[in-house]
């Protein structure tokens, strides 16, 4: 569960973590990916397993048009940039639940036997269910990936100067806008690859973003922003605080364990754990 | 300038004595109970916009937590009435205070952080203490408590069918937010907070004092918004935790002054004016649908705000004099 | 400046508020105020509830040959044959929305009396702005217990609360303890709102009378994005019966964490709520094979009462799915709301309130399996009988009360 909770970060922790901008719309995205891998398989029969680079190709055209008809007015407003980033994305994520449920109806919709859908593992005793691992595995893969991308590629160091001194990039010829454009997208590609894995073992309906955003948001900030690889550990931090406080609280308090260990470790550390900034 | 600062401040003193005055007499000739009901809630969020702009806008520490001080505040005052029957008005100031020591024993540790991580600290602080609420059982856990209902009392500050009261109060209590927030602009604090938000090093000369500082701004911040909780619980007379301390809260309360423009004395309540009868006649009108057409309306004009004019509705009132002290 | 635009606001306001007024104002219409979460997490039931609504008053205003009250002819014939209309409001599960509405519907839309709600913490403020305003609420679905005892005299409610639900089944278990089926432990499984504390709280008074041992209480976060931790402490405690209160959404991922962990349960015994919503079924229920559900209304009752087919495939025509529980109390409770108003002979509060304080509609003119519809002094119809039902083979069939049952109940499940 921890990676998972890490895939569901990771999309995020490139687009708040490494260009420094909030996006509230987070669970959304992840709605809309849901949306997007059951309808694929609700009138093409194509697995949500198969469905994945598709909804993440998807996914990655939304985040960049998202990018250029909103995000980027709000990053160039000269006032409150960090007000306008957060509530222009949050009534982007009214309406994007608006919108589904004009379309989509509020009906629960739910990806009826996917492949894999409720095949477990057993291993000594512990089952472990073969949805969550592929995303795990597909968790691990993403962050191997985006963590070679960033330190690796050129993009990646483009997108990192951008984001330290827009000026000075353009001068040597690097369009801010082109760059943050194709991290939004990629961010939200990530996202789109969660929410197709999740469509194997999640209902889906017009709200189903709001219970695992403000998780995702810890993730990262418990990782640290700027660092791919603190959320990855934050999503199994996370994972196993939760898993543990579940043993010790009555479970309907499981979530205090999170929380309360974010701010332990930010009152220690001040920028997450693996933090830059 | 200065003549011209002491001039301005003269003048918005007036002109907010003019406003409320207007708005003292509405109520007499707008009788039906769901304008008035929309007109409290717009008071209501306008002062508790107030109250979140003293420490987010001014003192630039963005909380988004603030459903935390108005749960407590609705709690304290119901709890305290329906268990131990002490009148609303005492409970009132008594969650105020729990709730201004609370921020300052939060503020803290909190303030040492910045940015982002103060934003999420204070979510999920706000959210630790819901779920405590919710599973706390004498305190009514998710049943939630109700006030029983009495004849009209001034005491009990209750009233069955008449919002003029509920109307006066949150009036007041938008006219004391907004004075707070006038006088601290021209004070020693209002001044530091100033330089702290421009620029965070440099005024790290002032150390602690700017520290103590953001400490009251938590403090007279929090008493400001609990007291809007206790009304709240009088006025709707039952409470439950997601009601009154969930997330969506926070936002709506940051939500007027960000539209409004944050950090200035007249935007929160120019952001409450306009987005609180949106949000009520969107959803009484095209609600009931079921479509969610509703919500579409109301994210889209929040979008199309908070990009069309980043700095607050309200400079479209004062162009010039914005980009004088910018 | 600041002045006129503030002034111009608010006039927008008020007219835009005032237009229904003028349009209103015809004296064959009967006004009737529903409430609903009409969007947010339970906007589907909102949607389903007004199918519902619309099913009733088509049944009312219109001549059907069917043995309910008002069927026969068109409209009301007390009120000289005037026509039912409703009007919806949307409060989002939120009490103060709830309020809100309920005072715009009573000042504006001049309705003469409210029905709703499905959230019992709206239901709270509503009914109390009902009763200081002197109009009726009738609660068609809310099931929390505690709302009928707060000695409102406004308030009624035709369907059963969770305690005679709860009861229902200890009845059930007792059954299968003397023909020797061993069910000794329980397991509680229930989220951490109004409707999954009063359905435990009831559980647990009920166990503990009757010598039950609760071996599980597990209470959870709604709308959770993971279950595992909980499943793992039901699949530790291992009970008998594994009793879940939920909704749709922690209904499926119930489901599937158990599926996922290698759960099964001997056999579960659901609070209806999610239990009782086809979306449920439609994503797992391969999986649930033999769960029984309470439930205040049974298709297999077509059978006996003819009608109630007819009137099932009525609703299906405008929505698609079959009447339900929450469904087919929202139907009966606008019946029995326009019953009342219809022997009032008038749309006072008041003179409705006696009248549907007087109310006694045998249990053969409803579509339930109640005795009766009868209200005692707190508004509440002690006569509604509950129903346990099996999912077996893709639907259900009544296996308790022994009256109403058509089939003997599969224990264990499979």
């Amino acid at each position: 569960m921890g990676l998972l909770y890490g895939l569901i970060a990771v999309g995020l922790a490139l687009i708040f973590g490494l260009m420094d901008v909030v996006n509230f719309a987070h669970g959304e995205f992840l709605m809309l990916a849901m949306y997007a891998s059951f309808f694929l398989f609700a009138f093409f029969a194509i697995d949500p397993l198969l469905a994945a680079p598709l909804v993440a190709a998807a996914l990655f055209v939304f985040g960049a048009v998202v990018y250029l008809l909103i995000v980027r007015f709000a990053v160039r407003a000269k006032a409150n940039t960090g007000m306008v980033q957060i509530f222009s994305t949050f009534g982007l994520a009214i309406v994007m639940r608006g919108v589904a449920q004009f379309f989509f109806t509020p009906d629960y919709r739910s990806v009826t036997h996917p492949w894999l859908g409720g095949k477990t593992i057993s291993i000594g005793g512990i089952f472990l269910p073969q949805p969550q691992l592929i995303g795990a595995a597909v968790a691990m893969a993403a962050f191997g990936g985006l963590y070679f991308f960033i330190n690796r590629t050129d993009f990646g160091r483009a997108l990192e100067a951008t984001r330290e001194d827009a000026g000075a990039v353009a001068l040597v010829g690097i369009d801010k806008n082109r760059v943050f454009a194709l991290g939004w997208g990629l961010g939200a590609a990530l996202v789109g690859l969660a929410g197709a894995i999740m469509s194997i073992f999640f209902y889906i309906y017009p709200d189903v973003g709001a219970s695992f955003a403000l998780i995702a948001y810890v993730t990262v900030a418990l990782g640290g922003f700027g660092s791919v690889f603190g959320a990855f550990a934050g999503g199994i931090i996370v994972g196993l605080v939760e898993a543990t406080t579940a043993l010790i609280l009555p479970p309907s308090l499981k979530s205090v364990g999170i929380y309360a260990v974010y701010l332990l470790v930010v009152f220690v550390r001040p920028r997450g754990l693996f933090g830059s900034m | 300038m200065d003549t011209d600062f002491a001039n301005r401040r003269r003048r918005d003193l007036i002109v907010a004595f003019c406003l409320a005055a207007i708005a003292a007499v509405v109520p007499l000739f707008v009788k039906d109970v769901y304008v008035q009901n929309i007109m409290v809630l717009t008071l209501m969020y306008g002062a508790l916009s107030q109250s979140w702009n003293i420490l987010s806008g001014y003192c630039g520490q963005i909380s988004l937590g603030h459903a935390l001080y108005f749960g407590l505040g609705a709690y304290t005052t119901t709890i305290l009435f329906t268990k131990f029957g002490v009148l609303p008005w005492f409970g009132m100031i008594g969650g105020g205070l729990i709730s201004a020591v609370i921020a300052m024993a939060l503020g803290y540790p909190c303030f040492r952080l910045r940015g982002h991580y103060f934003a999420i600290a204070t979510i999920v602080i706000a959210e630790i203490a819901l779920l405590l609420i919710q599973n706390w059982e004498w305190a009514g856990a998710a049943l939630g408590i109700t006030i029983p209902m009495s004849s009209d009392s001034w005491l009990k500050f209750q009233f069955a069918r008449s919002k003029l009261p509920y109307f006066y109060f949150a009036l007041g209590l938008v006219c004391v937010a907004w004075f707070v927030t006038w006088w601290l602009e021209d004070s020693k604090w209002g001044y530091w907070w100033r330089a702290v938000k421009d620029n965070p090093e440099a005024a790290e000369s002032l150390g602690v004092v700017v520290f103590n500082s953001k400490m009251g701004a938590a403090a007279v911040s929090a008493f400001l918004t609990a007291v809007g909780g206790a009304f709240y619980a009088q006025f709707v007379s039952y409470i439950d935790p997601e009601s009154v301390m969930g997330f969506h809260f926070s936002l709506l309360m940051a939500l007027p002054a960000v539209l409004g423009g944050i950090g200035t004395l007249w935007g929160p309540m120019l952001g409450a004016v306009i987005l609180i009868p949106v949000t009520e006649l969107t959803r009484s009108f095209i609600g009931g649908s079921g479509r969610g057409v509703d919500l579409i309306v109301y994210g889209g004009l929040i979008i199309a705000i908070s990009l069309a004019r980043p700095q607050g509705l309200v400079s479209l009132f004062t162009p010039k004099r914005k980009e004088a002290t910018r | 400046m600041t002045i006129t635009r503030r002034n111009v606001l608010l006039g927008a306001t008020a007219a835009a508020a005032l237009a229904p007024i003028a349009a209103r104002a015809q004296t064959s219409e009967v006004v009737i105020g529903v409430t609903y979460p009409m969007s947010g997490a339970n906007a589907q039931i909102g949607v389903d509830a007004q199918h519902a609504y619309a099913t009733a008053t088509d049944i009312i205003n219109n001549k059907h040959d069917f043995d309910l009250p008002l069927a026969k002819d068109a409209g009301l014939s007390g009120l000289g044959g005037a026509k039912i209309r409703l009007v919806f409001a949307d409060h989002q599960g939120d009490p103060q929305k709830g309020r809100a509405e309920a005072e715009r519907l009573i000042t504006q839309e001049k309705v003469c009396a409210i029905i709703g709600s499905y959230q019992s913490s709206v239901a709270v403020t509503i009914s109390q702005t009902c009763e200081r305003y002197q109009i009726p609420f009738v609660s068609a679905d809310n099931s929390s217990p505690s709302l009928h005892t707060r000695g409102l005299k406004f308030f009624f409610r035709a369907a059963p609360h969770d305690e005679m639900f709860t009861k229902a089944m200890f009845d059930f278990y007792d059954a299968l303890k003397k023909k020797g089926t061993k069910i000794e432990t329980l397991a509680l499984f229930h989220e951490d709102t109004i409707f999954g504390t009063d359905s435990a709280n009831a559980q647990i008074k009920l166990a503990n009378e009757r010598g039950y041992k609760i071996v599980a209480d597990i209470k959870y976060r709604s709308n959770s994005p993971s279950l595992s931790a909980e499943v793992q402490q039901l699949k530790a405690a291992n009970a008998d019966v594994l009793m879940p209160s939920s909704y749709t959404t922690d209904g499926i991922m119930l489901v599937k964490t158990m599926a996922e962990l290698g759960y099964k349960p001997k056999a579960i015994v659901a609070q209806a709520a999610g239990f009782s919503e086809k979306a449920l079924y439609d994503a797992v229920g391969d999986k649930l094979e033999g769960v029984i559900t309470r439930g205040s209304f049974s298709l297999d009752l077509a059978a006996k009462r003819p009608m109630v087919g007819k009137i099932n495939d009525m609703f299906k025509a405008k929505s698609g799915k079959d009447l339900n529980d929450n469904t087919s109390r929202e139907f009966m409770g606008l019946i029995v709301l326009a019953d009342g108003i219809n022997r009032a002979k008038s749309t006072d509060g008041e003179k409705i309130r006696a009248a549907l304080a007087a109310t006694e509609i045998p249990g053969e003119q409803t579509i339930m399996p109640w005795k009766r519809v009868k209200f005692d002094e707190l508004g509440q119809n002690n006569d509604a009988d509950p129903v346990l039902l099996q999912y077996i083979g893709g639907k259900f069939v009544t296996i308790s009360p022994p009256q109403g049952a058509v089939a003997e109940a599969v224990w264990p499940m499979k």
